[in-house]
């Protein structure tokens, strides 16, 4: 078996010193080691966005992320984005709007749309369309999604 | 019409704000002390006969604790009904197609179980597979089971009338062939479970199951084990769509291996083998004829239909019957006649999924609708109002229709569309189409259960306490029916406690399916509502010395009309019928109908389908094709829908445009390919869903029929959502650019293609 990697990193604001295996996945890491599975798998091929995670202001598929490769880094979760019983505006728009289905999808979508409303705070339609054609939902239709993106847009100015 | 204060309200998920903080546990976020990951071996061979399993050298692996073969399980088969039994948890003889068990492993990682399975060495000899229903049928075909000839699991007949005089009496008759394809449920949660087994072999298994009550039956039956042994709990799960309704094989080997290392043991689907090994919607082919009158009035239709079944049955011969009961009910229409062959292939295997056979009938018969139209010269809605279903009518199938909003919707999308306007001045390349569908409102009795039970219990605090067999698998039905208890027992629906879905806890549901749990778990829900509301007012008369129907609930209390100072709060009551009277107030509410099937009721083709409601719907697409590539671009959908009554409008859309996105994948891109029994595309890069970027604009229209037998007045949506939707876009593109797509999915190519072939015709 291939020696352990130590790495040091920050979720959701908490330092965390680890060992890990040179071919664990960030969304193993996340989901296994630390606990955190609000971060789903629903393909493990880089190709769904439940995922979704950021790291260092980015959004990344965790499932196609090493543990070693973010060494260093910044890395927000779902568990990250409300503190306590306050839900940050973006997961309370998706409340909201009836965004929220079987809920699978629902943690990558908000993730992406935070990175989004990080790198452009008033979107056009077309730059909310592309930052979220990488998270996959079976049950919405993206309709009420869309509106909880917009909601959270007005609620965030 | 009533006024109420909770139902018919706009209210979000109950459950959506612990998902959208990511703390709702899903099955495979559940880890137990202890816990194995299990894995299973799959064919690689889409047909074949097994000669010798060895495991020796998979059982010396480090970490390896248990592996099963079919020497492991009591080899007794099974299926949704004991009269389809065809499958094995572990066939001890023959493999029938690609991703077929044939051995599991239990070891303390998944890597180790994985590699454990590359150990495991199967001497398998390969038969000839067949792979076409059409060639699966002739004389002399491989047998995917060996007792079952020209490999037709069931065969349907039914005619109602004569349709050879409907056809003599007819101006017009029109034939042609449509083809549909598999579809994948493709729920973004893979299927997953975590099984126990106690030292006195009391199992207990953590699955996302649609219908755990009945899962727990079936996974007895399987392992020749008794039911009572046996506690399903179902936590959050992430979709559905059909995929997750049967006892799935790797629930039943999670049991046998937990039971033979006496540690729990999970196991989880990977995308693959949620594309391989799960089910899917049948591919079809519909020969159809109709004779019509020139005034639109169709006189006979006649429906000829090869359904591909693949290895095994699952739901397969009841959604034959379906596929019949939905052509035949939709419309009146004096003369019909139905045959329909369900024919096994060495492929992976049809099962419910949203609409239930519906989809592949409402295709073939709205685009030949369309067809008939422009022959006629007649309005395609024109058309469809002049045969409209009416309410409180028994089609010539012998089916009762209680509330029926099939007219409504027709109007409504006409109007909403701006059909006439689109239509009288067309843009080039653009153009509208419209499609309608019946569906069950409320499940079916046919197989003799419709089974509901709910139990709404008052604590002495006052807290009301809701336990329902009823799942919520992400369609809202958690908050549906707690609005439906708020409102007899004015209170707020999020105030009400919350079981499901447990198999211990609960009264037993047949489950989440057939657009079944608004009418059927709603109207258990109402029973149990208004029994309770009974016993407090009961309670209440007698300590306020007031005549009970003096007496109104309102906030928690219970007020003698007139005398406002005059309450109970509903605490006191608790605290009074639970002290001193001795009297627990608890009420039972239990659904299985309809009442009186018709004796015309035939099981095997279900002529007379006894539902308790019928749901309609009719879509009207606007679509724009691009004559460079064949492209289509959904514009815009309008969907109106006679849902009854919408208990809450916001869920009930939410439906509708979900259902929509599958309808519009199932109508241009969405194909589980095969070659020669192997899935091509078992993945979401190949295998293409509608993302954000190909959804257009939906606008729902809920039109509320207010059935007469339904709770408050509501009939079941989810499934009739995504039915009308293909057809209305394949009729659409004809109106755009006059290229008929009679086999799905209508590809760019396809589109393209008869573009060319109209250019050759014309030039």
């Amino acid at each position: 078996m291939q020696s352990k990697h130590r790495i040091q990193i920050t979720v959701n604001e908490e330092e965390h010193d680890l060992l890990v295996h040179p071919n664990r996945t960030l969304l193993d890491l996340l989901r296994y080691d630390l606990g955190l599975t609000g971060t789903k798998e629903g393909c493990d091929e880089g190709d769904c966005g439940a995922c979704t995670v950021i790291v260092n202001g980015k959004v990344v598929t965790s499932c196609l992320v090493l543990a070693v490769e973010v060494d260093g880094a910044a890395i927000t979760t779902i568990e990250g984005m409300h503190s306590g019983d306050e839900l940050h505006p973006i997961q309370q728009a998706f409340v909201d709007s009836g965004a929220v289905q079987c809920g699978f999808c629902t943690p990558g979508m908000i993730l992406t749309t935070k990175a989004l409303l990080d790198d452009i705070p008033d979107p056009s339609e077309d730059e909310i369309k592309h930052y979220l054609e990488g998270n996959l939902c079976r049950c919405t239709g993206y309709t009420k999604i869309l509106d909880a993106v917009n909601i959270a847009i007005k609620q965030m100015k | 019409m009533e006024n109420y204060s909770i139902v018919g309200k706009r209210i979000p998920h109950r459950d959506s704000v612990e998902k959208v903080k990511g703390s709702a546990v899903f099955t495979s976020d559940i880890k137990l002390n202890g816990m194995l990951y299990g894995k299973i071996l799959r064919s690689t061979l889409p047909h074949a006969e097994i000669r010798s399993i060895d495991t020796s050298k998979a059982a010396k692996l480090k970490g390896v604790k248990a592996i099963i073969t079919s020497q492991d399980t009591p080899l007794v088969k099974y299926s949704i009904s004991p009269t389809w039994a065809d499958q094995m948890v572990l066939d001890d003889q023959k493999i029938r197609y690609i991703g077929d068990e044939i051995a599991a492993v239990a070891a303390v990682t998944e890597e180790i179980a994985e590699e454990a399975l590359d150990l495991i060495e199967v001497d398998l000899v390969e038969l000839p597979g067949v792979y076409d229903p059409l060639e699966a049928m002739k004389e002399g075909a491989p047998l995917v089971h060996d007792a079952v000839r020209h490999n037709i699991s069931k065969k349907l007949t039914m005619e109602c009338g004569s349709v050879e005089e409907g056809f003599a009496e007819a101006d017009l008759i029109l034939e042609d062939t449509f083809k549909t394809q598999a579809q994948s449920h493709s729920s973004i949660e893979t299927h997953c479970c975590i099984a126990t087994c106690s030292p006195t072999d009391d199992v207990t298994l953590w699955a996302n199951s649609q219908s755990p009550h009945p899962l727990r039956q079936r996974l007895a039956g399987a392992l020749n084990i008794d039911a009572a042994k046996v506690h399903i709990i179902t936590p959050y799960i992430g979709g559905g769509f059909g995929s997750k309704i049967d006892l799935d094989p790797s629930q039943a080997i999670s049991v046998i291996l937990a039971k033979k290392t006496g540690k729990p043991v999970k196991i989880e689907h990977s995308r693959k083998e949620q594309f391989m090994a799960t089910r899917m919607r049948h591919p079809t082919i519909t020969e159809l004829k109709f004779g019509v009158k020139r005034d639109g009035t169709i006189v006979a239709k006649q429906a000829k239909v090869v359904m591909d079944n693949g290895a095994y049955n699952s739901h397969g011969p009841a959604v034959l019957a379906y596929n019949n009961v939905m052509f035949s009910t939709l419309y009146r229409v004096a003369n019909i006649k139905y045959e329909g062959c369900l024919v096994y292939t060495n492929k992976n295997w049809g099962g419910a999924c949203r609409g239930y056979g519906d989809p592949q009938a409402s295709f073939a018969q709205e685009v030949m609708l369309d067809m008939i139209a422009e022959k006629l010269d007649m309005d395609p809605i024109e058309l469809r109002l002049k045969n409209a279903n009416i309410p409180n009518e028994v089609t010539a199938n012998a089916v009762k229709i209680t509330s029926c909003g099939l007219k409504e919707c027709l109007t409504e999308v006409k109007e909403r569309s701006q059909w006439e306007e689109k239509r009288i001045n067309p843009k080039k390349y653009r153009g509208l189409g419209v499609a309608a569908m019946i569906y069950t409102g409320g499940g079916s009795i046919g197989s003799g259960f419709n089974y509901s039970g709910a139990t709404l219990q008052m604590n002495a605090d006052g807290t009301l306490h809701l336990l329902m067999g009823a799942v919520d698998i992400g369609q809202g039905s958690n908050m549906i029916l707690t609005q439906m208890a708020a409102e007899i027992m004015a209170v707020e629906p999020q105030s009400i406690r919350l079981t499901t879905a447990d198999t211990d806890a609960t009264f037993p549901c047949m489950g989440t399916f057939g657009s079944r749990v608004t009418f059927c778990a709603g109207s258990a829900v109402t029973q149990a509502a208004k029994g309770l509301k009974q016993q407090l007012l009961e309670n209440a008369a007698e300590m306020l010395e007031a005549n009970i129907d003096d007496l109104e609930l309102k906030q928690k209390k219970i007020f003698v009309k007139g005398s406002p100072q005059k309450s109970l709060s509903y605490a006191e009551i608790g605290a009074a019928s639970f002290y001193r009277r001795k009297k627990p107030l608890v009420a039972h509410g239990y659904y299985n109908g309809p009442e009186g099937i018709s004796p015309e009721f035939d099981p095997q083709n279900y002529r007379g389908y006894p539902a308790p409601s019928m749901a309609f719907a009719v879509q009207v697409a606007e679509v724009q094709v691009d004559p460079t590539t064949g492209k289509a671009e959904i514009l815009s959908l309008t969907a109106a829908h006679d849902l009854g009554r919408a208990i809450n409008p916001l869920l009930a859309e939410g439906q509708i445009e979900g259902g929509a996105a599958q309808g519009i994948g199932w109508a241009l891109m969405e194909d589980v390919q095969f070659e020669n029994g192997k899935i091509v595309n078992p993945n979401f890069h190949d295998y293409k869903m509608l993302t954000i970027k190909d959804m257009p604009k939906i606008s729902p229209i809920l039109i509320e029929s207010i059935d007469p037998n339904g709770p408050f007045g509501a009939k079941g949506l989810g499934e009739p959502a995504m039915v009308p939707t293909a057809p209305a876009i394949i009729n659409a593109i004809y109106d755009a650019v006059g290229v008929r797509i009679k086999d799905l999915p209508a590809t760019s190519e396809k589109i393209y293609k008869g573009l060319k072939e109209k250019e050759l015709k014309t030039s």
